[in-house]
């Protein structure tokens, strides 16, 4: 007994411990249900019967069209996300936290708000401020530049330009809010001496903020990159639906509803994940190589 | 520093014992919903509608005092509409957790006319029925071979909608309308009359209703039936789609804002009279009375033009079936009571009165008592009674029959988000933009 | 000297306009955020169908604006107002229990999986990290059907067990918390193992406290994530009475028709509870706690 509980309390022992319930849930919640979901894309499921059909689901995939469409778009609304929802909340943040900024209290909470509020209804103001008609604020401001009004969700770049506008307003808050706890793990003496030896402004930013606050930022963009491949919600809010004209908004999850859900092919919606699974996986792992996170940083 | 961290410590303690001091006292909740005495066969059934949950619980109750010795006790769940498909779904695939009675729309039954449909065989509970309902109804919930799995809940017939007083403001009968011809030389007239400031109507790019009219009206279908090949290469759908391209060019009609008309923004153009008429099913009534209850007295229904006389010129268009599951202890008495609930007379002046609906037992179209009941806000918001006009229909046989198949979906799909957009947006050829869709749908099929 | 002075002058004059300018992007941006929020909250103030048929508007005119939503949403306006506004409540309750309870045991247990992975060396380590990362990148979509008969055959169907356990294990709440005490010296530990602490003990003891803004940052997203959350409380529940707000508000949009009034009401009333939780944990997002323990 003393013996276990010597061993329970080791320095070996303990992380073990530490990482069991992980595991657990890794074996049950996690490992059996994705062995039966890569099982599932050889096979075809109708109710009670399952067959075997080989590699045909993939097969199928490659020729699809709506598909090739599906993961056009969402590696490009990956992509646009990256590029806009990294740096802008991060330099909202390091703003934020500067003691240049009155009021702090009210931005950050009128910035936390949009993640809050109910899909239903601001997927419904969102559509009613990019409506086609010429009352809608868009087409106002358009009328106001002197532009005629646009048919906003109806081609690709500017319903493109909603889409994002929507990201941007639903999770920049965010995003922000973890770049300003990042930022608060930054030991403020770091900065007085910086100042002491006389860096400006920019130079603290480049030199100090940026490589001290990379373990967040490795952070955002690795779940950035999964959130953008799998984006649905925000297609779906937009379009009331999973349906846009010449799938302009069509995703990869919007795919695999389609094929999943909308038609019981459940089968061939598991290969549709099995696809996304793997380009999300292969991206992050190579960022996480490329920025040394697998290995702990001896500072 | 230690104060904080205690403090912190003590909200997440009490916030934490909250919800177990929260859940000693829920056996208080009363918003879940069963009717009928316990020791009564329980079922669990599930809709998308609070409204028709409502309309079940009535018709429960009912039910029990009519049949002392099939006592039932139901208890009634609401789900969102997509997700409660989804979750249906998954309880027939896992083979446990399915209701025994559940609201399918008709969008969702081709996933289960398959051979191993996990539903049960209605076609004895509705026989005693059959013969006053609209067949094709019946039709459209059920498999190639002719089993019914899915009990009606309303026609949902096309019929025009017409902003009478508009018309009327310019001068213009829209009444004497029989033909495509006629309808399109109101709108020239309507173009000059409101120097192009109103539209006789909006073309769907989001919508197949019109597809659908087109069809019913030539006897074409284009998913080809329960056993035939899809077909969308049709003449009569052509026709529809170069008439309405025409109204496009000539300035007659406009495209609907956002896609159709039963959105948001097409209830602003309907009550701005921006658009002076449309086809539309018989339950587009309730959002005149819902979203547009200044449109009382304006508008009136009537039938839908056809392209030559003698045509079909109604079509049964959205729906939902009422399904009874295998996994169910009882599903005789289920069915049972779901074809009586659905279709009798008890549970028809419901539907009709409280829900709204053209009902399916079309013996009760010719029923005064039940019809024209001036107390049912439809018999007073518009201009003529809804069952004058379905009478009418039921006199000249006039609804045609387009079938939901496995295609359906895909179809319906490729249509919405493409087809009708690039004809009516980008202007592409009819017959290219159709026969790309052809391609898929086969290809689709392989 | 002089100079100097004349200097600081001049930089505290540039202090200001910069600090004005900052404080005015702020605020534009956030004029452009609440903009849609403002209309939503005011059409709240209005019959539902109006929102439908005029659209957005930011429509000040207070004549024109009514309590009946709200008074509909607390059950006073007669009619099916007493059940409707019985069953929002219960919605909204199941909801905060589902919401708090998701949130506590959630950060604890990745807190310490966290700690686990991030503060020691050990076999396996690597792997476990890429498994973290793995279940971040498999679409839940796919491991639904199967994750729901595995529920089932657990009979934990119907229960808030059932929504809480598949997701306890949240792999992006122990990836950030990896992150951020890889930020931390780990020569905290060893000097606490000095002073005779046991792994466990400092674990709560030691690094708990410095972790805080972790905590808050985490509580904050988690709770928004489990209040938002549908799919999964969706498939998992089976009685109307356990249902949540999001779920129950869903409920309210029908192929044949929406129930507007109540819907806009209800979600901007929804929105509270979790601004609540913001309000609070943000507090504990403190500058420099590393710097203090350190020093300490």
């Amino acid at each position: 007994m003393q013996k276990f509980k010597k061993l329970f309390y080791s320095q070996k022992v303990a992380p073990f411990v530490f990482v069991l319930p992980f595991v657990l849930s890794l074996l049950i919640f996690w490992a059996y249900p994705l062995i039966s979901g890569i099982v599932m894309s050889f096979q075809d499921i109708s109710f009670g019967n399952r067959t075997f059909v080989g590699t045909s689901h993939y097969v199928k995939l490659a020729n699809d069209k709506f598909f090739r469409t599906a993961v056009l778009n969402s590696v490009e609304y990956m992509a646009l996300t990256l590029l806009l929802m990294i740096p802008i909340p991060l330099v909202l943040a390091v703003m934020m936290e500067s003691r240049l900024t009155k009021a702090k209290g009210v931005w950050k909470v009128i910035m936390y708000i949009p993640a809050l509020t109910s899909v239903v209804i601001s997927g419904m103001l969102f559509r009613m401020m990019f409506s086609e008609s010429d009352g809608s604020q868009m087409n106002q401001l358009m009328i106001a530049l002197g532009h005629t009004p646009i048919a906003w969700l109806k081609t690709k770049w500017t319903a493109w330009i909603a889409l994002l506008l929507l990201c941007m307003w639903r999770w920049t808050g965010v995003n922000m809010l973890y770049f300003v706890s990042g930022l608060k793990a930054i030991d403020n003496s770091i900065y007085e001496s910086a100042d002491i030896d006389g860096a400006n402004a920019r130079q603290k930013f480049w030199y100090l903020t940026l490589p001290l606050i990379k373990p967040t930022t490795i952070y955002v963009i690795t779940i950035s990159v999964y959130a953008g491949l799998s984006m649905f919600l925000e297609s779906f809010m937009l379009w009331n639906g999973n349906s846009s004209p010449k799938n302009i908004g069509l995703t990869i999850v919007g795919y695999l509803y389609k094929r999943g859900i909308e038609k019981n092919d459940l089968g061939y919606a598991c290969a549709v994940g099995m696809v996304l699974m793997v380009i999300a996986l292969a991206i992050n792992v190579v960022q996480l190589i490329a920025t040394g996170t697998f290995k702990r940083e001896e500072s | 520093m230690k104060k904080t961290w205690l403090s912190v410590a003590m909200a997440a303690a009490v916030m934490a014992a909250m919800p177990f001091a929260a859940m000693a006292e829920e056996g208080e909740a009363t918003a879940v919903t069963t009717v009928g005495p316990e020791d009564g066969t329980h079922f669990e059934m599930w809709s998308f509608v609070d409204a028709h949950n409502e309309f079940y619980g009535k018709m429960v109750e009912l039910w029990n005092e009519q049949n002392p010795d099939k006592q039932l006790n139901v208890t009634f769940s609401t789900y969102p509409y997509s997700d409660m498909h989804n979750k249906l779904m998954m309880s027939l695939q896992a083979g446990s957790g399915a209701p025994d009675m559940c609201d399918v729309e008709i969008g969702q039954f081709p996933n289960y006319t398959g051979d191993d449909t996990p539903l049960y065989a209605l076609n004895d509970a509705l026989a005693p029925y059959e013969a006053d309902c609209v067949t094709s109804r019946l039709d459209v919930y059920s498999k190639a071979d002719g089993t019914r799995i899915g009990v009606p809940t309303h026609v949902g017939a096309s019929v025009m909608y017409w902003n009478a007083e508009l018309l009327e403001s310019y001068g213009l009968d829209y009444k004497s309308v029989k033909t495509w011809d006629d309808y399109t030389a109101l709108g020239e007239q309507l173009k000059e009359a409101s120097n192009g400031e109103v539209f006789l109507t909006s073309v769907d790019t989001g919508g197949v209703d019109w597809m659908w009219i087109a069809m019913a009206e030539y006897g074409d279908d284009w998913t080809g039936g329960p056993d035939g090949e899809p077909n969308v290469e049709l003449d009569s759908v052509k026709k529809m789609m170069t008439m309405q391209k025409q109204w496009l060019d000539d300035g007659i009609a406009m495209i609907s804002t956002d896609g159709h008309i039963d959105l948001e923004a097409g209830f602003k153009n309907v009550s701005e009279g921006k658009v002076a008429s449309f086809p539309k099913a018989m339950w587009y009534m309730s959002r005149f009375t819902n979203y547009m209850p200044e449109m009382e007295g304006k508008y009136d229904i009537t039938t839908i033009p056809v392209f030559e006389e003698g045509q079909k010129y109604s079509v049964g268009i959205g729906g939902t079936g009422t399904v009874v599951t295998e996994q169910s202890a009882d599903p005789a008495l289920a069915a049972e009571f779901l074809a009586w609930a659905k279709l009798s007379k008890e549970g028809e002046s419901y539907i009709w009165s409280v829900l709204g609906f053209d009902v399916c037992n079309s013996a009760l179209w010719f029923d005064d008592e039940f019809a024209f009941d001036e107390s049912n806000q439809y018999n007073t918001f518009f201009r003529c009674k809804p069952y004058e006009v379905l009478q009418q229909i039921a006199n000249d046989d006039a609804i045609g029959t387009i079938y939901s198949t496995k295609v359906s979906p895909t179809l319906n799909d490729y249509m919405c988000t493409t087809t009708l957009n690039e004809v009516f947006e980008d202007g592409m050829d009819i017959d290219e933009a159709l026969a790309e869709c052809q391609e898929y749908l086969e290809m689709e099929l392989m | 000297m002089a100079v100097n002075k004349s200097n600081q002058k001049t930089m505290e004059a540039n202090h200001r306009g910069l600090s004005f300018l900052v404080t005015l992007l702020f605020a534009v941006l956030c004029f452009f955020i609440a903009f849609p929020l403002l209309a939503g909250l005011l059409a709240s103030f209005r019959p539902g169908r109006e929102l439908v048929q005029n659209g957005l508007a930011i429509n000040w005119d207070f004549k024109t604006m009514t309590l009946d939503n709200y008074l509909y949403l607390f059950g006073l306006a007669g009619g099916n107002s007493k059940i409707d506004s019985a069953k929002y409540f219960m919605w909204y309750k199941n909801s905060l229990i589902l919401t708090i309870l998701t949130v506590v045991l959630t950060l604890l247990v990745c807190y310490f999986v966290a700690y686990g992975l991030t503060m020691y060396k050990f076999r396996l380590q690597g792997f476990l990290f890429f498994m973290v990362i793995a279940t971040m990148c498999v679409p839940f979509e796919i491991l639904m059907l199967p994750l729901y008969q595995e529920v089932t055959s657990l009979h934990i169907i119907n229960t808030r067990a059932g929504v809480i356990l598949p997701g306890l294990c949240a792999a992006s709440t122990i990836f950030f918390f990896r992150q951020y005490m890889q930020g931390l010296p780990l020569e905290l530990l060893d000097a606490a193992r000095i002073d005779g602490c046991t792994e466990y003990g400092i674990s709560v003891r030691i690094m708990m406290p410095i972790t805080k803004p972790a905590f808050a940052s985490m509580a904050i997203l988690c709770a928004m994530g489990s209040w938002n959350n549908m799919l999964w409380p969706m498939l998992v529940f089976r009685d109307t009475n356990k249902f949540t707000l999001q779920i129950g508000l869903n409920t309210l949009l029908t192929p044949y028709g929406n129930n507007y009034d109540l819907l806009i009401a209800g979600s901007m009333f929804g929105i509270i509870p979790i601004l609540v939780i913001y309000l609070i944990f943000q507090k504990y997002l403190i500058d420099g706690m590393t710097a203090g323990a350190v020093k300490g």
